[in-house]
């Protein structure tokens, strides 16, 4: 079967790249091509996993899966509080009626565990299970608790440069690219952080989800910050639970907006904003470990050396740095009393006590689903159940104000415990 | 959308008068990106070649570029250098001979890579030389490389004496590659013989 196959059309040549599935014209390239010696046409949508074209044989992992065990023990005695009992119950439900999930459950509300019933009700079914993400992080951050809790299954994870020996484990971890790899291959698919920031929503890796899976298989969606398409599909034809507490009880922290003009100007002219000073002061002198938002790498950089020269131990991470994840550790030890970021970082990480600041908030990359995510790190833990989240700005875009306004709802949806 | 061929991230294709007149074409790759590659407009020359002109170092966005250009064999990212190339290369006087490969090798990658750089700038070029050999240079240690006599033949003898004979290739490591397309042209009756690559390797063996 060809990678990409072409079909004529009234506005000229479609393009649909057979892997994964992407029919957005502007990820195609047409070139003259010395191998099959005409105009042949490649997806750059999928590109990094090895080019396929018109002319090139598409290889999708096709084996036979092999009968699997049915038992398997699970290792886990946390326990639940009764609205993750409920949810997890309902969640296991929908799984033995094949019927797609929604779990919408606030950050810090202990999402992973209500995943650990019905996995494995379908584990001990024999049947095969796939729990995908959109970034690495967050299937090296479930990898080794997976393992631990279920110690005899056969688990794999799929992530890009990562060494697979089982392309047939019984339960994979796979990031959402890396499903493109699966055709008809799962009998249920878990999706977490189904609006992951940075993760846009991206048509393809949506259909790449209903790819992997068998036909009947359901899909479910776990996240904190669903976008109404998905909250409207699972309220057509799905099921939905909502965790609007997190698992100490206490309310989400809202947002606080606070006005910040020219700060790119300043940060240029070496200067530090005036509020963001006093802001990053009074954390030094609180002790209290902080995070503080960029929306763009470059002037994070210009404004590194400037923190520094308030404590010289604060440093900036994003997501390509290598040694992202032993700053966080860091800041976790409070090594280093805080540091600035572009994105969102270990997303399971709980930092206790941290305080965070978005500066331009008003910035496109800070949609509803970024800035929810953001804030859900302040306030995780007992006892520091709350915390700032203070937004810098130059002018109060909606997605600031629908940030606060589902933020309020959601700490109302919970005030009579479920 | 129009988005970075590098980075993917969306170009902020605000049209300028100067691209709706046409004096600049539309761009491909976002300013961040290109600042990671270095430029260091290096020149030198040998007994064979006038000058040698690179235009970026070598770097780790060069070996990413290059990786992702031939290994993966994207042949979109041609137009990342398309309007660098065209500056250096758009001179009447100027006759433009890539480097060729060989036709298995080019078959293999579906694309002949310098070819395509040149195609995508709209620079006009002629194939005056063939690969003789399917080897490759790096692979050689120093005297086989120099051992090897002819790596190009001339598919015509050259007329034309008062234009300038400009050789192009993507990388100059070694200089080898460079010095056989030289003799060969030469020995076909090219007088004047230059070259120019997108990079160069500094720090040479
Ligand atoms: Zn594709
Ligand atoms: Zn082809
Ligand atoms: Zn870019």
């Amino acid at each position: 079967m060809a990678g990409v196959t072409a079909k004529m059309t009234w506005h000229g040549t479609h393009f649909m790249c057979r892997r994964c599935l992407n029919e957005d014209q502007s990820k195609f390239t047409s070139f003259q091509c010395a191998q099959c010696e005409t105009t042949c046409a490649y997806c750059r949508n999928c590109l990094k996993m090895g080019r396929v074209s018109r002319c090139s044989e598409l290889l999708i992992w096709t084996g036979q899966a092999p009968i699997y065990p049915t038992e398997h023990r699970m290792n886990w005695q946390g326990n639940l509080t009764p609205a993750q009992q409920k949810a997890t119950n309902e969640l296991l439900d929908s799984t033995k009626q094949s019927i797609s999930h929604l779990l919408y459950a606030v950050c810090g509300s202990g999402k992973t565990e209500m995943l650990f019933k019905p996995i494995h009700h379908l584990l001990n079914e024999g049947k095969r299970v796939c729990l995908a993400a959109p970034r690495v992080d967050v299937i090296l951050e479930l990898l080794p608790r997976l393992k631990i809790a279920f110690p005899d299954t056969v688990i794999e994870a799929l992530y890009g440069g990562a060494e697979v020996e089982r392309f047939d484990a019984q339960l994979i971890l796979a990031t959402t690219h890396q499903l493109y790899r699966f055709q008809e291959a799962f009998d249920a698919v878990f999706v977490d952080e189904a609006d992951a920031f940075p993760y846009t929503a991206d048509e393809t890796l949506q259909q790449a989800v209903r790819k992997a899976a068998k036909a009947n298989a359901p899909i479910h969606f776990v996240t904190a910050t669903p976008s109404a398409q998905l909250l409207a599909m699972n309220k057509k034809n799905g099921n939905i639970s909502i965790l609007a507490r997190r698992y100490h009880g206490k309310p989400l922290p809202e947002p606080r907006n606070e006005t910040l003009w020219n700060y790119e100007k300043q940060i240029k002219k070496k200067r530090i904003p005036k509020k963001l000073l006093n802001w990053t002061k009074e954390r030094l002198d609180k002790q209290q470990p902080f995070l503080i938002f960029f929306h763009q790498i470059e002037l994070m950089e210009l404004a590194e050396p400037l923190f520094q020269q308030l404590d010289d131990r604060i440093c900036a991470v994003h997501a390509e740095h290598a040694d992202r994840k032993e700053r966080v550790q860091l800041l976790r030890k409070k090594e280093v009393p805080g540091l600035l970021t572009t994105t969102i970082l270990e997303r399971g990480i709980t930092i206790p006590n941290v305080q965070v600041a978005v500066i331009g908030a008003e910035q496109k990359i800070f949609n509803k689903g970024a800035l929810i995510q953001i804030g859900g790190r302040v306030g995780r833990s007992v006892p520091n159940t709350s915390g700032d989240f203070v937004l810098f700005h130059q002018g109060i875009t909606n997605a600031m104000d629908e940030a606060k306004q589902e933020i309020r709802k959601l700490n109302k949806q919970g005030d009579p415990l479920l | 959308m129009n988005s970075c061929l590098l980075c993917e991230k969306p170009l902020d294709d605000q049209p300028t008068w100067q691209q709706f007149l046409g004096i600049e074409k539309q761009t491909s790759t976002c300013p961040v990106c290109l600042a990671k590659f270095e430029r260091i407009d290096s020149i030198t020359k040998n007994d064979q070649l006038g000058s040698i002109y690179s235009l970026y170092a070598y770097n780790e966005q060069a070996r990413e570029y290059l990786h992702q250009f031939k290994f993966l064999q994207d042949i979109a990212l041609a137009y990342v250098f398309a309007s660098d190339l065209r500056s250096v290369l758009i001179d009447p006087k100027k006759i433009i001979v890539p480097i060729p490969m060989h036709p298995a090798s080019k078959k293999r990658r579906t694309f002949a890579q310098v070819d395509a750089l040149l195609e995508a700038a709209g620079i006009p070029f002629q194939e005056l030389l063939q690969k003789t050999t399917e080897s490759v240079m790096g692979e050689k240690t120093r005297s086989e490389r120099l051992a090897i006599i002819e790596l190009f033949t001339a598919s015509a003898d050259i007329i034309s004496n008062e234009k300038i004979y400009v050789l192009v290739d993507d990388i100059y490591t070694t200089g080898t590659t460079m010095h056989h397309a030289a003799h060969t042209l030469k020995q076909a009756g090219a007088e004047r013989v230059e070259a120019v690559t997108l990079f160069r390797a500094t720090g040479k063996k």
